[in-house]
């Protein structure tokens, strides 16, 4: 095997490696304190925007470090004290680790939404609860479809906040389909959609473009409604300290919910506690 | 000094084992070799172990990899064997029939090709393939047909195949191309003057003195194959279905989700201790068959090495 095939080879095993997400934020000097974070994919591009602000208010105070990797991550990271702060954006669970205090920073709405050919007005929790769990099967057993055919749903993975939430808000005791497709991000969810005309799925209101979101029990999936609490399928995000947060973790977190200036970053793309 | 480094690298792999199996123990103490078979729906298992958290019940372990391990053979073994086909025609085309200038091209295009990202041929995956397929090949009779059994809505193994094929079929074109060309030509020209043609003497004598570097890219190719994740993750329909060849035509577009894929789904919920036993014991799984690959290849080469040239 000559050199250049073995190059060749090599380039190839180095593409398949994935490269680990992670945005380091401001590089200050080493004296100053840092605050860590990691979770939530969801919450991630808040968290960057909000570290952003901060600094912008009070230049060189911390040093941030955030990175992503689940919900589930960010829970048991802080569990563990790997990290200063867990992002989750899921409900606490009785499985987490005891002694985590979630604080409340901002709220996300949840979407069910459809291909741009099948603009369907109105989804109530019934309906949704008959589609998702697989009694009803065909689009043309449900009221307002814009086609006939089966109906394809799309989940996502177990380890996703954003699937607990359905769960929770939206389907109650009902589980989903068992013939349901799961993928593994909003991006992934909203790409299926949009490019199967039978497909129905549920997103993070920031990946409603190019498809149709439905209204729930008559209110439009938007961040007016959201905010103004018409809309029911809202679900909070979560900052989770181990204990109650102390020294700059605390100062920060104080900042997130009660400076007007952090609710108006939040208010941008989801709904801000105030 | 060179003897160490090997040593070091025999080290690590067996380090890598132990400690791999070490951490999937539990998932096979609660299974035993149910492990392998079909145990219901997998997806609904999976969730169960995520849902469970920390302090998981024994019941919590059920796990029944057979969907997954079965989607990892049908995917590997089909883009495998589709693409050396294509592969060993093409390296003879550009190594024998092709004009100079087109060589010139498709060689550095072939190279390439290999060394794509994977998410990228994922990319082509969702938004090409998957919905051509959905739309053009799945009539709504095909879909309503299974519509209690799986949804079909065009990612799934045909989707899969393909990208999978196109994705491994460079690095075996890149090896075998390398092979034949380091054939003597003597060899070659012997094979003539006894007056057989250039095709002929390509098979009995170039390709069968180049079988050792075809199955070298073979067993390549196939760990790669083996070993992908995300692209499969995307393309391949997202659910834990072992389609039945039995189906007919339906059975190409049935989804499916390989080993690997399952694995980097799930990662991010290791902290719970019953998936993080059975995403290491699918580890142990990818990992021991990519090994006795190697080793069987290994085997086989010895007894075609004799008239081998390369490999």
């Amino acid at each position: 095997m000559s050199r250049r095939t073995r190059a060749a080879i090599a380039a190839a095993c180095a593409a398949t490696a994935v490269a680990a997400v992670s945005l380091p934020t401001h590089a200050a000097a080493a004296s100053k304190p840092t605050i860590t974070a990691s979770g939530s994919t969801s919450v991630a591009p808040l968290a960057f925007q909000l570290a952003r602000g901060y600094l912008r208010q009070h230049p060189g105070r911390v040093k941030f470090r955030i990175a992503q990797g689940g919900s589930d991550v960010g829970v048991a990271d802080v569990g563990a004290g790997r990290v200063s702060i867990g992002m989750s954006s899921r409900d606490p669970k009785p499985s987490d680790p005891t002694g985590l205090v979630f604080n409340k920073i901002a709220r996300d709405a949840v979407c069910v939404i459809t291909n741009s050919a099948n603009p369907i007005a109105n989804l109530s929790t019934a309906q949704i609860q008959a589609i998702f769990s697989g009694t009803v099967r065909d689009w043309s057993q449900v009221p307002g479809a814009g086609l006939t055919g089966t109906i394809d749903i799309v989940t996502r993975t177990p380890a996703s906040g954003t699937q607990d939430a359905f769960q929770k808000i939206f389907l109650g005791s009902k589980t989903v389909s068992s013939t349901a497709s799961a993928k593994a991000s909003n991006g992934l969810v909203q790409q299926a959609v949009k490019s199967d005309r039978n497909a129905v799925g549920y997103v993070s209101l920031d990946f409603v473009r190019d498809v149709h979101a439905a209204a729930y029990n008559g209110v439009a999936c938007d961040l007016r409604n959201a905010k103004s609490g018409a809309y029911g399928g809202v679900r909070n995000f979560w900052m989770v300290t181990r204990g109650p947060a102390t020294g700059p973790v605390r100062t920060f977190i104080n900042w997130v919910q009660n400076s007007s200036r952090a609710q108006a970053i939040v208010g941008t793309h989801w709904v801000p506690l105030r | 000094m060179l003897g160490a480094l090997a040593v070091v690298v025999l080290l690590v792999i067996a380090l890598m084992l132990t400690f791999v199996a070490i951490r999937a123990w539990p998932a096979f103490q609660h299974n035993g070799l149910h492990w392998f078979g079909a145990q219901g729906d997998v997806d609904q298992q999976i969730s169960t172990m995520v849902n469970t958290g920390a302090n998981p019940s024994p019941a919590d372990y059920r796990f029944g990899a057979w969907p997954l391990i079965w989607a990892t053979i049908l995917t590997t073994g089909i883009a495998v064997v589709v693409g050396l086909a294509f592969a060993l025609l093409s390296a003879i085309f550009i190594v024998e029939f092709s004009p100079l200038a087109l060589r010139r091209v498709l060689v550095p295009v072939v190279r390439l090709l290999a060394a794509v990202p994977s998410v990228v041929y994922g990319l082509v995956g969702i938004l090409v393939l998957a919905p051509f397929v959905g739309d053009h090949l799945i009539s709504s009779d095909r879909r309503t047909s299974v519509e209690f059994v799986i949804q079909l809505s065009g990612p799934g193994l045909l989707v899969s195949v393909v990208v999978l094929t196109v994705m491994i079929t460079p690095i075996m074109i890149a090896i075998i191309v390398e092979a034949l060309h380091a054939v003597p030509r003597s060899w070659k020209e012997g094979a003539v003057a006894l007056g057989v043609n250039r095709w002929r003497a390509m098979w009995t004598v170039s390709v069968r003195v180049a079988r050792p570097a075809i199955l070298a890219g073979a067993v390549l190719a196939c760990a790669r194959a083996l070993g992908e994740a995300i692209m499969l993750s995307m393309a391949s329909g997202g659910k834990g279905f072992a389609p039945n060849p039995a189906d007919g035509l339906t059975f190409v577009f049935e989804p499916l989700r390989p080993l690997a894929a399952t694995i980097v789904e799930n990662v991010e919920s290791i902290n719970a201790p019953a998936i993080r036993a059975n995403v290491y014991a699918m580890s142990l799984v990818l990992l021991l068959s990519t090994l006795t690959l190697s080793f069987g290849a290994w085997m086989a080469k010895r007894s075609m090495r004799r008239y081998g040239v390369a490999g």
